[in-house]
């Protein structure tokens, strides 16, 4: 019988379903030990001991960052306490954050963990994406931290009346409907001044994870406006 | 011949990486070649059944 | 009910869950409507359901839809299958109506409540605030519970009656599936690992499973529509499997590019993910020829002159939509999927319209599509029809809905590309990049026609309602 191929046998192929099946599993969640090592968030030693973590800890939120090119990775990186040169972190320049830049491993946590709780109960990631992730209603919040509209020149000090990016953040963040820049309005989600100074921990300590370089290019374009 | 690692950890995986699509040709590589051995065994079994 | 030609308590069952996935269906539509306008009149409903509230209830309509219709699919096929009525049928309709409830009460809860303060509470009782598993953590239990009765179900009939290669398949996926929905159930401050473990619910059900069960239920459909070879038809079945966990699985790299994650997933990702077409090349190629070879040997058989030459189909209209799943899956998830999924490219177009026009075809041309053809199904068994036929409605309806959804995608695609090159390639993805590239002409004319096409889409869906309902009492078909 010209049937007694084994390409068009059945056996064949279910067998090689479940060798395939199954051997890819076992490699994902070999792959997922060895990235979630990667990824666990670090602590205020590493920061001290000038570690480098793909996810730093909470008390990242002491240091100033920024996002540079690194020569060795070819891409962007967040840049933790002051560049070397050549895009690798010295964590040593500090940042005040709502006044302060000695908030113990403790106090970091509890903000960052309600800035999370936060993100998760407004619905953030059904308007924003987070790591590019979510909805594409309203902008990208991966390193809105680093956003130049909240700089010292960009708009939103201003607007909001404060004297720092932090509070201009959090200020926005509590009433969003009085500090509206585009007819495409964010509602006001009935945040408190907690939950807001939470927010934006949360929003600082996510512009300082390694996202390989997403997103490209982020705030370098000046002038460009247009395509002019 | 083997590229400087750039990751910001060391691992077995970033190590095989070296160049453009050495992890992924590996990683493929050992999923379909086992399929050659089921296909001699189903082979052999066939011809036995006849 | 009167003129009720099921016997089988199993098929009965599955009648219910079809239902109410088509009620979803068209909440899903409802609310997708309501955001598409948003996007054109920014003001519409501003504070009394926003667009994230409106994207709530369109994206977890979608999945709960789906789910139900896969669900009521199993039930559907399982007697035809195994040869025996559906063990814990009683259980399976006890699970239905707490499914139901449950679903009622997140519903409310998301239109009424919508959001917490930053607590516990809020996760446990209103929202857990990750797009497509927002449920609630008590409702999360509730599924659990829901899918474990199901699988169980399922496996019970599967291990006491005759156990087919497509009923052996389905078992293994559905414990995946009930599975992989642990990973999205706690609860972390590092959003790193928060998305590492979603995408496992998320990716490993709608590119890894979601997928191998239309593999499954399309060899059914086309052993019980066009009377196919159950040999051959299960072969193709095997190697659907073998590809689609092949390359789907690892395929979920193309998820790790930019979360944190290490950068030996671009090359994962990259290339497991690109091969994921293939299956789906792989069933539109098998289907068709599966078609070609009944309906040719028909053609071959007795009748010789063209006047006694029958279509083997039974049932036209489930069958119009099952060849629209090969179609639809091959280009929604397939070509509009392989667009995006290179780390190259895919750092300007993450987290862009791009995602959102693959989204819309991809979830409607790989499951929308068959899970109506079963509907279809069932309707045909439920009102004793031997051969069903197309009427104008069931016509309309699908060239509707399916123009609909490829002119949403067009033109969701439009306004992605808008956005690659204005607000990512050009500006550098800031808060002013973002807006700059919303405001141009390209992305605005984008939404209207995605506005216009959805609404097309709606008056379809509309048609395939009113053809669905009328089918009993629709004197066209042979019975």
């Amino acid at each position: 019988m010209a049937n007694k191929s084994v390409w068009n046998d059945n056996r064949f192929w279910r067998r090689s379903a479940t060798w395939v099946t199954g051997f890819a599993s076992i490699l994902l969640i070999w792959l997922t030990f060895d990235t979630s090592a990667q990824i666990s968030m670090g602590t205020n030693e590493d920061l001290q001991n000038g570690v480098t973590k793909r996810v730093p800890g909470p008390t990242v939120i002491n240091y100033k960052i920024t996002y540079e090119m690194s020569a060795k990775r070819g891409h962007e990186v967040p840049v933790i306490g002051g560049n070397d040169g050549k895009g690798n972190s010295l964590f040593q320049e500090k940042e005040k954050f709502f006044g302060r830049d000695d908030w113990s491993e403790k106090e970091a946590r509890e903000m960052l963990h309600l800035g999370k709780l936060g993100s998760q109960a407004k619905n953030c990631m059904d308007c924003h994406t987070l790591l590019g992730n979510g909805a594409y209603y309203a902008p990208d919040l991966t390193k809105a931290w680093l956003d130049p509209a909240w700089g010292p020149n960009g708009t939103m000090q201003a607007i909001t009346n404060k004297p720092t990016k932090e509070e201009a953040m959090a200020e926005f963040l509590q009433h969003p409907e009085l500090y509206a820049t585009h007819a495409r309005m964010m509602p006001n989600l009935g945040i408190t001044k907690e939950e807001a100074i939470g927010l934006v921990a949360f929003l600082k300590h996510m512009s300082s994870i390694d996202t390989n370089g997403f997103p490209r290019n982020f705030g370098k374009m000046k002038g460009a406006i247009n395509g002019k | 011949m083997f590229e400087q690692f750039t990751d910001v950890v060391p691992s077995f995986f970033g190590w095989l990486n070296q160049g453009p699509l050495t992890l992924t040709i590996f990683l493929h590589t050992v999923i379909i070649l086992p399929m050659i051995f089921i296909y001699f065994q189903e082979k052999k079994r066939l011809e036995n059944e006849k | 009910m009167a003129n009720n030609h099921l016997t089988s308590e199993s098929k009965q069952l599955a009648t219910w869950y079809l239902t109410f996935a088509a009620i979803l269906f068209g909440a899903q539509l409802l609310f997708g409507l309501i955001a598409a306008i948003q996007y054109v009149m920014p003001g519409f409903l501003y504070g009394i359901l926003d667009f994230s509230i409106a994207r709530i209830l369109h994206i977890n309509a979608l999945v709960v839809w789906m789910v139900f219709a896969m669900f009521g699919s199993v039930y559907w096929l399982l007697p035809d299958e195994t040869g025996i009525e559906t063990i814990g049928i009683k259980a399976g309709k006890l699970v239905y109506w707490i499914f139901v409830a449950a679903i009622v009460v997140v519903v409310l809860v998301f239109l009424l409540i919508q959001v917490g303060p930053a607590s516990d509470t809020t996760i446990w009782f209103i929202t857990e605030g990750r797009e497509y598993i927002e449920a609630p953590r008590w409702a999360d239990f509730g599924i659990v519970v829901v899918a474990l009765t199901f699988v169980g179900n399922l496996f019970l009939t599967g291990m006491k009656g005759k156990q087919t290669g497509i009923v052996t398949v389905l078992m293994a996926d559905m414990i995946a599936f009930a599975g992989l929905y642990l990973a999205g159930m706690f609860f972390t401050d590092n959003i790193s690992v928060d998305q590492y473990w979603w995408w496992w619910v998320i990716h490993l059900w709608v590119e890894a499973t979601w997928e191998v069960f239309v593999g499954a239920i399309a060899a059914y459909g086309l052993i019980t529509m066009i009377g196919a070879h159950r040999k051959v038809v299960e072969m193709w079945l095997w190697i659907e499997v073998a590809m689609l966990f092949g390359s789907g699985i690892l395929g979920m790299g193309h998820h790790y590019f930019w979360i944190g994650t290490p950068e030996y997933w671009w090359e994962i990702g990259a290339l497991f993910s690109a091969l994921e077409p293939l299956p789906l090349v792989a069933m539109f190629v098998h289907v068709l020829y599966d078609w070609g070879k009944t309906q040719g040997a028909e053609m071959n058989s007795e009748h010789t002159d063209e006047g006694h030459v029958k279509s083997v189909i039974k049932n036209k209209p489930a069958f119009t939509w099952f060849v629209l799943n090969a179609f639809g899956n091959f280009l929604g998830a397939g070509v509009w999927g392989f667009f995006h999924t290179l780390p190259q490219i895919n750092l300007y177009t993450h987290g862009t319209q791009f995602t959102s026009a693959h989204g819309h075809l991809a979830f409607f041309g790989a499951y929308a599509t068959i899970l109506v053809g079963m509907m279809y199904l069932a309707v045909q068994g439920k009102n004793g029809i031997k051969v069903m036929k197309n009427t104008k409605a069931s016509i309309w309806a699908v060239s509707m809905i399916t123009g609909g959804v490829m002119g949403m995608t067009v033109a969701l695609t439009i306004a992605g590309y808008v956005q690659v090159i204005v607000s990512r390639a050009q500006m550098g993805a800031t808060w002013a990049a973002y807006f700059d590239g919303q405001g141009g002409a390209w992305f605005t004319q984008a939404m209207d026609w995605r506005l216009i096409m959805g609404v097309i889409t709606f008056l379809g869906f509309v048609l395939l309602a009113k053809d669905l309902l009328t089918t009993g009492k629709n004197p066209v078909h042979e019975r």
